[in-house]
C-alpha cells in the first residue's frame, strides 16, 4: 500500500485555514498602540498572533519547498519516503500559513489604518536614505521622524504582500489538483509562479530577519514582538513621528503649557 | 498622553463605528459559514459519497525484452532520452539497462522497461492526475505540468527497478510512454508507431507487441534469440543447450 500524503488526506484543512483566520479576525477585540507610562503598546495579542503564525508559517514553507526543489534549484530531498516527509511538514506549514495570513488580512478590513501605516509615503525614499546613512555612519543625518514602521520596512511590506498573494494564489491551484482535475495549461504556469515568487519571498525574508532580529538596533522591536511594548525612549529615539501620531508631548513642555494657562 | 484604559481601537459610537461593525459582522458571517461548508463538505465526502468505480483500458502496446541477448551498450537508453529530451542522458532515459557485476553472462543484466500495467500503482498512486492513461493508445504517461513532484508514482511502482522514474531537471516524474511523446524523432511515435528503442537496438533484445504479456517477470522478458545471434556462436535457448544449427529461422 503507497503512502498517502497528507496533501490528499486532509486536503480540507487546506481550505478550512483561511476560513478560521476570518472567522477569528472578526472575533477579535483589538488594541490599538497607546503609551502606558514609560513603555508603549506596539502590538497587541492579534499582530502577535498575526506575525507568528506567518512568520513560522513562511519559514518551514521555505525550508521545506526549497528542500523539494524550487524552481532551477536542485532537490535537497532525495527520492522515496524523504520526499512524502518532506511534503508532510510543507502541508502543516501550509495550514499555519494560510490561518496566519488570512488573520491579518480580516483584521485589516476591518481597520484599513492598518494597512495605511505599513504603506510608503512621499518620504520613503529620504527617510530610507537618512536612516540607513545614519546607522551605518557614512553620512551626518538626523534621525528621521519615522513613524511606527521604518519607510524602508514600508517599501518591503510591498514585496512581501506581493509575493505572499501569488504563493497563495498559485499554492491554491496546486492544492486544488489533488482534487480536480486541473487543465495542464493552468499548472504549467502556476509551478513555476510559485517556485518564483517563493524566490522572492526569500529575498525578502533573509532581508526582514537581517534588519528586524540581527541588528542589534533592531532588538527592542523584535523584543515587542513577543511582549507588545518598547521603551519610550526608544520611541522618542526611532519612531518619532509614530509617538506624535500618539499624542505625545515632552514633559517640559506641557509643564510650560500648563503654566502659560494659568 | 493617552490613558491606558481607554482604547481607540474601539471608538465611542459614530457613522465610521457603524460601517466598521457592519463589515466586522460580514466577515465573521463569512468566516463562519466558511467553516461550516469545509467540515460539513468534507464530512459528506467522507461519509456519505459512494467509492468511485472506474474502468482501467488496457494499453493498445507493449515492450518486450530479451535481458540474455542485451549486450549492455547503452543504445536504447540513448535513444530514448534523445528522442524525448534532445539529450543523451542515461539519467532521462525511461528504458533502464541493469548491470550486476557478480552474474555471469548471460544473465549479467537486465533490460528494465515499463510494462504498462492492465492496474497499474503509478496512476492510482498520482495524487493530481498527472500520471494518467491517455484515453486514444491507453499508454501510461505523465503530464508533466500536473506533476507535482511527489514521487508518489515513484514510490507506488511494485518493480525493482522502479518503471517511473523521476526528472532531475525538470523535477517531475516521467515513463515510458512508448514514444508518444518524442518531440526530438521524425517518425511518429506510440502503440501505432515506432519505438526509438526498439529500432536502435543493435542485436533485437527489444521488441514491441499489441497482445497482452504473461503478467508475470517471464511475460514481459522473452527469448529473442534468433538465427543471427546463433550465427555470432551463441546459444539459442535459455539454458543453453540449442546450438546455432538449431536456431530459430527468425524471433524477432
Amino acid at each position: 500500500m503507497h503512502r498517502v500524503l497528507l496533501f490528499d488526506s486532509a486536503t480540507w484543512l487546506v481550505w478550512l485555514a483561511p476560513f478560521v483566520g476570518v472567522l477569528a479576525a472578526g472575533l477579535t477585540k483589538r488594541r490599538d498602540p497607546a503609551i502606558e507610562g514609560d513603555r508603549v503598546l506596539r502590538h497587541d495579542n492579534a499582530a502577535i498572533i498575526e506575525h507568528w503564525t506567518h512568520g513560522i508559517g513562511t519559514v518551514v514553507l521555505l525550508v521545506s519547498g526549497i528542500a523539494l526543489g524550487v524552481w532551477f534549484l536542485p532537490a535537497l530531498v532525495g527520492s522515496g519516503e524523504p520526499v512524502g516527509n518532506m511534503m508532510d511538514v510543507h502541508f502543516g506549514a501550509v495550514v499555519v500559513f494560510l490561518f496566519g495570513t488570512f488573520y491579518y488580512g480580516a483584521n485589516t478590513l476591518l481597520a484599513k489604518k492598518r494597512l495605511k501605516e505599513h504603506l510608503p509615503t512621499k518620504d520613503a525614499v529620504e527617510f530610507t536614505k537618512r536612516h540607513y546613512g545614519l546607522l551605518l555612519g557614512f553620512k551626518r543625518f538626523t534621525m528621521p521622524p519615522e513613524r511606527k514602521y521604518f519607510e524602508s520596512e514600508k517599501m518591503a511590506y510591498l514585496l512581501a504582500v506581493a509575493s505572499t498573494s501569488v504563493i497563495i494564489l498559485t499554492g491554491f491551484l496546486k492544492i486544488a489538483a489533488h482534487a480536480f482535475n486541473m487543465p495542464a495549461a493552468v499548472m504549467s504556469v502556476a509551478t513555476p509562479a510559485h517556485d518564483i515568487a517563493t524566490v522572492a519571498m526569500l529575498a525578502f525574508f533573509l532581508a526582514h530577519v537581517f534588519f528586524a532580529a540581527v541588528l542589534p538596533m533592531s532588538w527592542p522591536v523584535l523584543r515587542s514582538m513577543f511582549t507588545g511594548y518598547v521603551d519610550l525612549d526608544y520611541a522618542k529615539h526611532e519612531h518619532a513621528g509614530w509617538l506624535a501620531e500618539l499624542g505625545y508631548e515632552e514633559p517640559e513642555k506641557t509643564q510650560l503649557a500648563e503654566k502659560t494657562a494659568a | 498622553m493617552v490613558d491606558k484604559n481607554t482604547n481607540p481601537a474601539e471608538p465611542t459610537a459614530s457613522a465610521d463605528q457603524k460601517s466598521t461593525l457592519s463589515r466586522r459582522q460580514f466577515l465573521t458571517g463569512f468566516g463562519g459559514v466558511g467553516v461550516g461548508i469545509v467540515l460539513g463538505g468534507s464530512l459528506f465526502q467522507g461519509f456519505l459519497m459512494p467509492d468511485e468505480v472506474i474502468a482501467i483500458p488496457a494499453s493498445n502496446g507493449y515492450l518486450l525484452v530479451d535481458s540474455k541477448k542485451c549486450q549492455g551498450c547503452n543504445t536504447c537508453m540513448m535513444a530514448c532520452s534523445l528522442t524525448h529530451h534532445g539529450v543523451q542522458s542515461l539519467s532521462l532515459s525511461r528504458i533502464q539497462m541493469v548491470q550486476d557485476p557478480f552474474a555471469k553472462f548471460p544473465d549479467d543484466r537486465s533490460v528494465v522497461q515499463c510494462r504498462q500495467c492492465p492496474s497499474p500503482s503509478c496512476v492510482e498512486a498520482c495524487p493530481t492526475n498527472a500520471m494518467h492513461i491517455d484515453k486514444k493508445s491507453g499508454v501510461r504517461t505523465v503530464d508533466s505540468a500536473k506533476c507535482v513532484g511527489c514521487q508518489a508514482c515513484v514510490n507506488a511502482c511494485p518493480f525493482d527497478t522502479t518503471r517511473a522514474g523521476w526528472n532531475f531537471e525538470e523535477k517531475h516524474a516521467q515513463k515510458c510512454d512508448l514514444c508518444l511523446d518524442t518531440p526530438f524523432m521524425d517518425a511518429d511515435g506510440g502503440p501505432g508507431g515506432t519505438q526509438a528503442c526498439v529500432s536502435v537496438c543493435p542485436v533485437g533484445a527489444i521488441t514491441f507487441t499489441k497482445e497482452i504479456p504473461l503478467q508475470a517477470d517471464k511475460g514481459y522478458d522473452v527469448n529473442l534469440r534468433d538465427e543471427g545471434w546463433a550465427a555470432l556462436g551463441f546459444a539459442t535457448d535459455d539454458e543453453g543447450k540449442v546450438g546455432p544449427k538449431a536456431a530459430p529461422a527468425s524471433a524477432h
